[in-house]
């Protein structure tokens, strides 16, 4: 309780300060921050895995980077491939991390009423309005560049393109076709690689025509950086990282299948910091470490016990209702979160801007949303899941959307299915009363609780 | 399925965006052409090309997200000027350059003349040069002219110009919009975003931030859901546009000159308020006739029906405010006639009636009907001239307005269709608390613990209070949390307003000294508090009332 109190007189300081002093407020979060991350080096929850110990620190630190050196970092949505960024010596400032951390120090109203304020519609996701809210504020800081896609969600079109403005720094967006299209043209020219360079056979449903296009986007991207940092990006550098890259997340599909008979004991957080770091830290050494950490552990976890929930979509972590069910908890334990396992290639290519391309195109939030449910489903088997909760973050109109769906497509696949309405990041959409209920009877469903 | 790309296709690094939407079409060309059976019918397709006329004329435009065509013949009903829909669909056009244009395109590129837009693939090679692909079957029994025939030329046409029409919010470059609000002949605009369509919204910020022009925001679902609400926004917009001293002239001349009705379909039938207003009569009511000097003014709202009587000199010589009940004009007629009664008045002593209000259209006693914004102004200046923004807090919603130094509106805005923020959160709450609204009124003065109730949602924060209750919280916290859930949405709305001292709340909700006080502090302003608060729009409308004999 007296945690929470400081919390929210911290919270309550930034959002009071940003109004007349940005400077201050934005000294203030980033000293209240470096003492929580000296917590999670020195006195972490031991109840945690070593792993999502090390994890909550490293994320943490990747928080600190852009606001103690915001020139040095770049402006990214959370699906942005960020192994070129690391290349060209930028670290990676993501939008949805901030709102997440800004509403865990209870901050985030304040900037949610700024952007509405502007006119930012109401129902825009709060992990953006948030984070566009404490820009207009002055709060955060400008970044050296801004890199997006257009892989997944929507208010990634609007909030980076008003970020550039607002920041007055130069954008780079990545298109991502999400249907396949075949593009007859000569051989020669179909993909720009040096001479003797395997080209890769990209499986249905996406065409070498579709992989191309972005993979040229993505060396578009690499001159960018390159005249933004005036640092050149070494082929043979980016190559290693990308096969880092690719060992980590095989790591962590490792994890994930061999966790089936394990009790791994799981906060709310750490599930979303996976989702962060497998996509804006995958390929730097740290995240490879986690996953190794990860499979490391599995051999001393205890035999599985209580209910066990794959989650899709984000979590509420602020809610009360939902740390009731799940914080710590035996009884229940969210086993899987979609958005770290979000890039299931079975194909590679030894070109680093095409698997780049290729983890983009085949990220499991692109194209249809039954690509999405398939790999939910895949996934929820995977980890012996006996239900989904589907959570409809209220702004993100593809989960909204294809929820019905979603449930249908699940209980088939003879997996329990709860639809769980809510926000990741704004309060004033919570309904605790509602989500407790909903909860508990689902696991009373389950044969739980 | 087609897939929209998010780069039209003009920056160097997107240039092959074209050629995968030209591949699109063609896949769609030859598999409709398969699945019907039909070959592709250039001259068909060369007539569905029809150019649009884009006006000259002063006119309002609408922009924003797609607007339902009942809502947007609501709007021109409602205008004083002629309404384009220039709203997302409605503005887009391939039909600004024809096809058969191509062939003299490339004859002059062909002499070296630069020209623009021709169908070129990723390398720059003109697509012409490149062997037929894709739909050979379709065309084969096509002349290869190319300026009649060449498919997949004409499909990379056909692909550049929908990539190059005036852009969607969607689009990664947007500036191609910039020339919907260029127009020199555009006077003023209804900006129209739709429920969780957010993309209009950045650009509604933009525009707000940009444009000298009138701009009036509304919200829909695309359907005519909460037309009431949308319409007196609409005509709240129609009456300060009518007010507008730089816009007299050519509204006027829209309407063909004093006494003219206007007869296109964009114009309202008469001018509703302004200096046609002066001597004008609203259609189907009754004309003003001479009565003894006096002047009614009646504000139908969804709790109360308030009634002011005027003299000759404006002053109060009677007023009353009844339950609403169930039906708007009975309500409305016996309040006018407990008024009339009050002052030992008879109808026929009345020279003019205006109503205003949510009923206003329904009351058939009144000369004319003006919306409560315009009402609230007008009642408002009249009690204190100094006051520049007005707070109305309403049992169906709530308003912030702002006024000129002659108390015409300037801008206005209202709370959206959530009940969050309005006079009946605060009835239902009060009913959840077990406390009369004037309990709670003079609740949360005396606080002593800072409770935030965070839910926006009327249900979600019913149910937080409930929880409070449950926690044995002090009522006076409780309300104060109450009042400051109020506040902040107020707030929000005087902000968006651009509120200026001084301040006036006027409505019932002036009563509750909790929230007053609550709202002043989140302000850091005074709040004026006329004993007439709850009659501003009731005496505004008797003030329009006076003005028409």
């Amino acid at each position: 309780m007296k945690n929470l109190q400081i919390i929210e007189t911290f919270g309550h300081y930034v959002e009071q300060l940003s109004d007349t002093n940005p400077g201050r407020a934005r000294a203030l979060l980033k000293t209240g921050w470096q003492a929580q991350n000296l917590k999670y080096r020195f006195a972490p929850d031991k109840k945690l895995l070593w792993a999502d110990q090390y994890l909550a620190h490293l994320m943490m630190d990747t928080m600190l980077k852009p606001l103690k050196d915001a020139k040095n970092s770049v402006l990214v949505s959370v699906f942005t491939p960020c192994e070129l960024m690391q290349e060209a010596g930028l670290s990676p400032y993501n939008v949805e991390a901030f709102s997440c951390y800004l509403a865990a120090s209870k901050a985030e109203r304040a900037f949610l009423q700024t952007a509405e304020d502007c006119g930012i519609s109401e129902t825009l996701c709060s992990y953006h309005k948030t984070f566009i809210g404490a820009a207009q504020k002055g709060l955060l800081p400008a970044p050296r560049c801004i890199v997006y896609t257009s892989l997944a969600c929507d208010a990634n079109l609007l909030t980076f393109r008003e970020l550039a403005a607002l920041y007055d720094v130069p954008c780079f967006a990545i298109d991502v076709p999400a249907c396949r299209v075949e593009v007859k043209r000569s051989e020669d020219d179909r993909h720009n690689l040096p001479p003797g360079e395997n080209k890769m056979e990209a499986p249905a449903p996406w065409t070498d025509a579709d992989v191309a296009y972005v993979a040229d986007q993505l060396r578009d991207l690499a001159c960018f950086l390159e005249e933004q940092t005036g640092r050149k990006i070494d082929e043979e550098s980016l190559r290693g990282r990308i096969a880092r890259s690719r060992r980590t997340l095989e790591n962590y599909d490792r994890f994930q299948k061999e966790r089936v008979d394990k009790y791994i004991p799981e906060d709310l957080v750490s599930p979303m910091y996976c989702g962060m770091t497998n996509n804006i830290l995958l390929g730097t050494e740290e995240e490879e470490e986690y996953t190794e950490k990860l499979l490391a552990e599995l051999d001393k976890a205890e035999p599985a016990r209580g209910k066990r929930i794959y989650w899709m979509h984000t979590i509420p972590f602020w809610s009360q209702a939902v740390k009731d069910v799940f914080l710590l908890k035996e009884s229940a334990q969210i086993v899987g979160c979609e958005l770290a396992q979000v890039a299931n290639l079975e194909h590679h290519s030894e070109d680093p801007y095409e698997e780049m391309a290729m983890r983009l195109l085949y990220n499991s939030l692109n194209g249809s949303i039954t690509r999405r449910i398939d790999a939910g489903i895949r996934h929820a088997k995977e980890t012996k899941a006996d239900g989904v909760v589907w959570f409809n973050h209220w702004g993100c109109k593809h989960t909204l959307g294809g929820s019905q769906l979603a449930k249908k497509k699940f209980e088939a696949a003879g997996i329990p299915t709860l639809i769980l309405d809510g926000d990741g990041c704004d309060r004033s959409h919570g309904g605790e009363g509602q989500t407790s209920t909903r909860l508990g009877a689902f696991l009373e469903m389950l044969g739980g609780q | 399925m087609m897939d929209v790309l998010h780069d039209p296709g003009s920056s160097g690094r997107f240039a092959c965006a074209r050629e995968r939407v030209a591949a699109q079409l063609k896949d769609l060309a030859q598999k409709y052409g398969v699945y019907k059976g039909r070959s592709f019918d250039f001259e068909a397709f060369r007539k569905a090309f029809v150019s649009r006329e884009r006006t000259q004329e002063p006119h309002l435009a609408v922009l924003g997200a797609r607007m339902g065509e009942e809502l947007f013949e609501m709007t021109q009903a409602s205008m004083p000027l002629p309404v384009v829909n220039e709203t997302c669909v409605y503005n887009r056009s391939v039909a600004w350059t024809y096809p058969g244009e191509i062939a003299d395109k490339l004859s002059a590129a062909r002499a070296g003349e630069p020209s623009e837009n021709l169908p070129t693939d990723c390398t720059g090679e003109l697509l012409e040069n490149r062997p037929t692909n894709g739909v050979g079957e379709l065309q084969a029994n096509q002349p290869q002219d190319f300026s009649e025939n060449h498919f997949d030329a004409l499909m990379d046409w056909y692909a550049g110009e929908l990539l190059g029409q005036i852009p969607c919010m969607r689009m990664t470059d947007v500036t191609g919009r910039r020339r919907l609000f260029q127009d020199p002949s555009l006077k003023g605009m209804i900006y129209h975003t739709v429920k969780f369509c957010d993309f209009y919204s950045f650009e509604y910020a933009e525009a707000r931030s940009h444009t000298d022009l009138p701009l009036l925001k509304i919200e829909s679902d695309y359907t005519v859901q909460s037309s009431g609400q949308l319409l007196t926004r609409l005509e709240a917009f129609a009456e300060s546009l009518e007010l507008n001293p730089e816009l007299a002239e050519t509204i006027l001349a829209a309407e063909g000159g004093p006494g003219h009705s206007g007869d296109g379909s964009n114009q309202r039938p008469q001018s509703h308020v302004g200096p046609a207003a002066k001597s004008g009569t609203d259609s189907g009511r009754g004309k003003p006739h001479m009565g003894k000097g006096y002047y009614a003014g009646i504000d139908s709202g969804s709790t109360s029906t308030d009634v002011v009587i005027l003299n000759r000199r404006k002053e109060i010589v009677s007023s009353m405010i009844l339950p609403t009940g169930a039906g708007a004009a009975i309500g409305a007629e016996r309040a006018l006639e407990q008024a009339l009664q009050k002052a030992n008045l008879d109808r026929e002593d009345i020279d003019a009636v205006v109503t205003t209000g949510y009923g206003r259209a329904a009351i058939q006693v009144g000369d004319k009907s003006i919306t409560e914004i315009t009402c609230h102004a007008r009642g408002a200046h009249f009690l204190d001239p100094g006051v520049r923004t007005v707070v109305d807090i309403g049992g169906q919603d709530s308003k912030v307005i702002r006024l000129h130094e002659d108390g015409s509106v300037k801008n206005f805005v209202m709370n959206d269709k959530c009940a969050a923020g309005t006079g009946r959160f605060l009835e239902m709450m009060a009913r959840t608390m077990e406390m009369s609204l004037d309990e709670i009124g003079k609740a949360g003065l005396a606080y002593d613990e800072d409770i935030t109730i965070s839910s926006m949602c009327t249900v979600f924060a019913e149910s937080e209070v409930v929880s409070l209750i449950a926690q044995n919280k002090k009522p006076d916290d409780i309300v104060h949390g109450l009042n400051k859930a109020v506040a902040a949405r107020t707030a929000a709305l005087v902000k968006r307003v651009g509120g200026a001292e001084a301040y006036m709340m006027t409505g019932g909700v002036a009563q509750n000294k909790g929230l007053v006080k609550t709202l002043e502090e989140r302000l850091a302003t005074k709040l004026i508090i006329s004993d007439k608060a709850q009659l501003c729009g009731a005496l505004g409308a008797a003030l329009y009332a006076a003005e028409l004999s």
